[in-house]
């Protein structure tokens, strides 16, 4: 009997490809989903627009979601901006430059993830992916794009710190929760995070 | 190798030719439990034989049909050794063009468009794209989808066409092997006998090499040449001729045993005697339909009894499955009423559907089709607790205390057979465990009605019988059963009543709502033009309202879009339809800068800390014209722009890597389907006693359960999709394209357009003293 031996490859398979992008499917429908059932989230903030930042990490997800399921560098950045495309396609109020705000956050997730040279998939790497998520889509809405011009220094602080954080809950504890949740039903057994669930929460996996 | 031959009598057999299937000591082993195994085994296959594979349930008959399509892979969990050859060459060489169809229709299909779906694997091999074009026509015709258009969209097609869309496409690659893995299993009758002759034409078409795996043998037994049958744990345990199965009086018992459904064979059960009780449930012309938009179903009277089962029957389309979701208090009637007596009811009101789900479930339980949607919980065990801890934290005196719940969830693990699975993870079961878990589950809060939709479909003949000895065991218990159903087996099995629906015709002009995304666009002057184009103008536009937020710029783009609507085809009410969500986005926008926004000149409304004033007015509204400015644009090239054309053009003339390109399109195509899904999956929830109350916390988990359960649907069903991929030989090598995108001056007009835009917004924004540099 022969034994392959583990590989590590950094190149995306097919089935790479097409988990991630429906990851990022299933996250356009979970919004869309919300958003029939709740009306628009923001609506709820609009008493003081700033804070609604603090839901925004929702809009992260995919981008730390897709990066713990597919481990493959360029998993945060592919899911961060087709989920994106999908925003776009179903009507995004800021058009195409929606894209930009994909791209940015993506990136955000997609530098943590490369720092740690692809090797660790925990709770603190989640978490910092997540946040960095947020810093980096913040940043550009406030400063780059400039969608809150009239927002004072403050505010648009407030904006960036809020939505940060948001990422760090959102987009990085849930996304971690949600992958060790998915490994313990066996729909990732083709993927390489189909132990997950069994992985140290803090540590590190020994190859 | 692929060699053209000339004067086929349909232009479909020859090109390849058929190629012979050989193992020889092959054995392919996993750590994991998720997948079956199989080893030492030996057969060949000679070129264009028909053989019908069987084998109980985990041996592995999946495993080796992928083996042979070469898309099983390894990894660390996986060890094999041994050979699998397709002809000379390994199966995992990919040397030979072999066709895959798995069970599930949705993931068959990569393409939105018919004859592009046709064209897929064709263009993956390299064809020529004038040869692929010859080829679509044949193909469809093959598998009775003559009457389709190349433009009809995929999402609109049933399980039964999707699968024979599926089979044309392997058609159109002149397979050597076709390969089915359980092809009618998720589809309904009538549907199955449409492919089943489309496959056997396919083969005598193609003189492919046949290979079918299926429990409902008679379906395809006297077509085939050869019955090879797989010994869990290894090896082949028969090799006969197909006339063994209706003869050889040992090896049926043997096969039926296994829970195959041999020719003539129907498991024994029980019979039962009922009296029937008290009225539960009454239906009064009711008429049941999914969302408010679409079309109600045909009235319907019932009055269903204590200890009575009735089965629904009916044509696809009919609206079974609605009636079931009504009947089970999870849909709001269209018209006509639903009654619970007091019996059933208690004191919760004679209205199912205005019953809190905890309610619901110790009253009526309801089976969905597919258990997965079912799933509420981390154990087996919990799940079988989860309803009567729901019924009991929804009326303090149903009646399930602790002791009471913990002697009934042992009792049902007993029963079925679970106790050994009682800690695993119900995702994990397999299948015919599944399906018996999501009836158990249902059953723990021994609800007086119990309905089922297709109980059987799909199931083995063990599965089978366990299903129809539990629901006799229910109604002798006095409950009812309600079951939607094509299986007049198990009808008689329960001794049901029958109804019958009638199929509520479409009104013309309605077609299946078609999902956000559309395949095809309406044609127009607009709709001819090259994606790219249309996306490099859409970029020249946004250019200048990223760089300046003041009302005019924003107006001028608004104005434009708005003269150019006639381009696109494109009335105003239709563009209205589709904008009006970005308006009222806008105006949320809007309406945040201009409570937020720097105060100055008069104060127009005080609302505690904030304070709208005539500047922060002016500022919101500048905010609301660039939002409006940057969205509108994009409304009119979404309705002139399919996104495969997009696709196509950006892999073939920007050189985006098409497997990236092609993966998120077939990805995006589950878009509607998934939407659906999470739909279906609130009901299915509700019908566990998953409600939308308690506090918000309990609220928060209920919708992360619901976001999770999806998920796994769609990674499930992506693991399914890349499959069909990869058997379709994509991402291997070089491609063709059936579809070459044009660049003309038309385009490069069109560009031009947005350009002239883009500055006469910048430049009439700055004459008129408004432009506002957003970074100054």
């Amino acid at each position: 009997m022969t034994t392959t031996p583990l590989r590590r490859t950094s190149t995306w398979r097919v089935a790479d490809i097409v988990v991630a992008s429906v990851i990022a499917v299933a996250s356009g429908v979970v919004f869309w989903g919300w958003n029939a059932s709740y009306g628009f989230v923001s609506l709820a903030f609009v008493a003081f627009p700033p804070a609604s930042a603090f839901v925004s990490g929702m809009w992260l997800f995919p981008a730390v979601l897709g990066a713990l399921i597919i481990r493959k560098p360029g998993a945060a950045l592919y899911c961060e901006l087709l989920a994106a495309v999908i925003s776009a396609l179903l009507g995004s109020q800021w058009g195409i430059a929606v894209l930009i705000s994909g791209l940015v956050q993506g990136l955000g997730a997609e530098v943590i993830f490369a720092a740690l040279r692809y090797r660790l998939w925990n709770l603190p790497a989640a978490m910092l992916a997540g946040t960095f998520a947020g810093l980096f889509g913040a940043v550009t809405e406030a400063y780059i794009l400039a969608y809150f011009v009239e927002y004072t220094a403050g505010m648009k602080i407030f904006h960036v710190v809020a939505m940060s954080l948001s990422g760090l809950v959102i987009a990085g504890i849930l996304s971690f929760v949600a992958t060790r949740a998915l490994a313990r039903t066996g729909a990732l057994s083709a993927l390489p995070s189909r132990r997950a669930n069994l992985e140290p929460v803090f540590g590190t996996v020994r190859p | 190798m692929r060699t053209a031959h000339t004067g086929h009598r349909n232009g479909l057999e020859g090109g390849t030719r058929a190629l012979a299937i050989t193992a020889e000591n092959f054995s392919w082993q996993h750590t994991d439990r998720e997948q079956a195994a199989f080893s030492q085994l030996n057969f060949r296959i000679p070129p264009g034989q028909k053989v019908l594979l069987l084998g109980p349930s985990g041996a592995g008959k999946s495993t080796l049909l992928h083996a042979m399509a070469g898309v099983l892979h390894h990894d660390e969990t996986t060890t094999s050794s041994g050979t699998l050859s397709i002809g000379d060459h390994s199966a995992f060489a990919h040397t030979a063009t072999v066709g895959l169809m798995q069970q599930d229709p949705e993931t068959q299909i990569v393409q939105a468009k018919v004859g592009d779906d046709v064209a897929f694997g064709a263009e993956n091999l390299g064809v020529d794209p004038a040869q692929i074009a010859a080829r679509i026509t044949p193909a469809l015709a093959a598998v009775g989808l003559s009457d389709l258009s190349a433009e009809h969209p995929t999402q609109q097609l049933s399980g039964g066409q999707k699968q024979r869309l599926a089979l044309a496409g392997i058609l159109a690659m002149r397979p050597s092997v076709m390969l089915l893995d359980e092809p009618t299993a998720n589809i309904d009758p009538e549907g199955a006998g449409l492919l089943r002759q489309a496959v056997l034409q396919a083969a005598s078409d193609s003189g492919a090499t046949l290979v079918v795996v299926e429990h409902r043998v008679e379906r395809w037994l006297d077509a085939m040449d050869r019955v090879l049958v797989l010994a869990p744990g290894g090896g082949i345990s028969h090799d006969v001729a197909p006339r063994a199965l209706r003869e050889d009086l040992h090896l049926r018992s043997e096969l039926a045993t296994a829970g195959i459904w041999i020719p003539d064979y129907l498991p024994a059960t029980s019979a039962f005697t009922r009296n029937p009780g008290a009225t539960l449930l009454t239906a009064d012309s009711l008429q049941a339909r999914r969302a408010s938009a679409a079309r109600a179903g045909e009235a319907v009277d019932l009055e269903i009894k204590a200890g009575s089962a009735t089965v629904i029957r009916g044509a696809n389309g009919a609206g079974k499955t609605t009636l079931a979701l009504t009947l089970g208090g999870l849909l709001e009637p269209a018209a006509g009423v639903l009654h619970a007596s007091d019996v059933l009811a208690g004191d919760a009101g004679s209205t199912p559907f205005r019953w809190k789900a905890g309610q619901l479930v110790a009253r009526i339980g309801s089976v969905f089709q597919e258990p997965e949607h079912q799933f509420v919980a981390q154990t087996v065990a919990e799940e079988l607790a989860y309803g009567p801890r729901r019924a009991q934290a929804a009326d303090p005196d149903a009646g399930f205390s602790q002791e009471f719940i913990e002697q009934r969830t042992g009792e049902l693990l007993e029963r079925l057979g679970l106790l050994h699975l009682a800690q695993a993870n119900p995702y994990t079961l397999s299948g015919g465990e599944k399906r018996r878990l999501s009836v158990a589950t249902v059953l723990a809060a021994r609800p007086d009605v119990l309905i089922l939709d297709e109980p059987t479909f799909g199931q083995d003949a063990n599965t089978w019988r366990e299903v129809v000895e539990l629901l006799g065991e229910v109604l002798l218990d006095g409950a009812a059963v309600i079951a939607v159903t094509h299986d007049e087996h198990f009808a008689r099995a329960l001794g049901a009543e029958q109804i019958h629906l009638e199929a509520v015709a479409a009104p013309p002009g309605s077609p299946r709502q078609e999902g956000p995304i559309a395949a095809a666009v309406p044609d127009s002057w607009l709709a001819r033009r090259n994606p790219l184009a249309k996306l490099a103008a859409i970029i020249a536009i946004t250019v200048p309202l990223i760089a300046t937020i003041d009302p005019v710029s924003g107006a001028v783009v608004i104005v434009a879009t708005l003269l150019m609507l006639p381009l696109a085809n494109l009335g105003i009410g239709r563009f209205l339809k589709r904008a009006w969500p970005l308006v009222l986005a806008g105006v949320v926008a809007a309406w945040g800068i201009a409570l937020v926004g720097e105060d100055a000149g008069r104060t127009l409304l005080t609302l505690g800390v904030f304070t709208i004033t005539e500047g922060s007015l002016a500022g919101g509204f500048a905010t609301g014209m660039r939002a409006l400015g940057m969205a509108i644009p994009m409304v009119l090239i979404l309705s002139t722009t399919s996104p495969s054309d997009l696709g196509s053009a950006l892999s073939q003339q920007l050189r985006v890597p098409h497997r990236f390109v092609l993966g998120a399109l077939a990805g995006m195509r589950l878009l509607g389907l998934l939407a659906e899904e999470f739909t279906t999956l609130k009901l299915a929830r509700r019908a566990r006693g998953v409600g939308n109350f308690g506090s918000p916390v309990q609220r928060l988990k209920a919708n992360l359960g619901q976001v999770l359960a999806l998920l796994v649907q769609a990674i499930r069903r992506a693991g399914r999709l890349a499959t069909t991929m990869e058997a379709k030989g994509f991402g291997v090598g070089p491609r063709s394209w059936l579809h070459t995108p044009h660049f003309g001056w038309r385009d490069v007009l069109v560009i031009g357009v947005g350009l002239a835009v883009a500055t006469m917004a910048a430049m009439i924004a700055v004459w008129t003293g408004h432009w506002n540099l957003v970074w100054s």
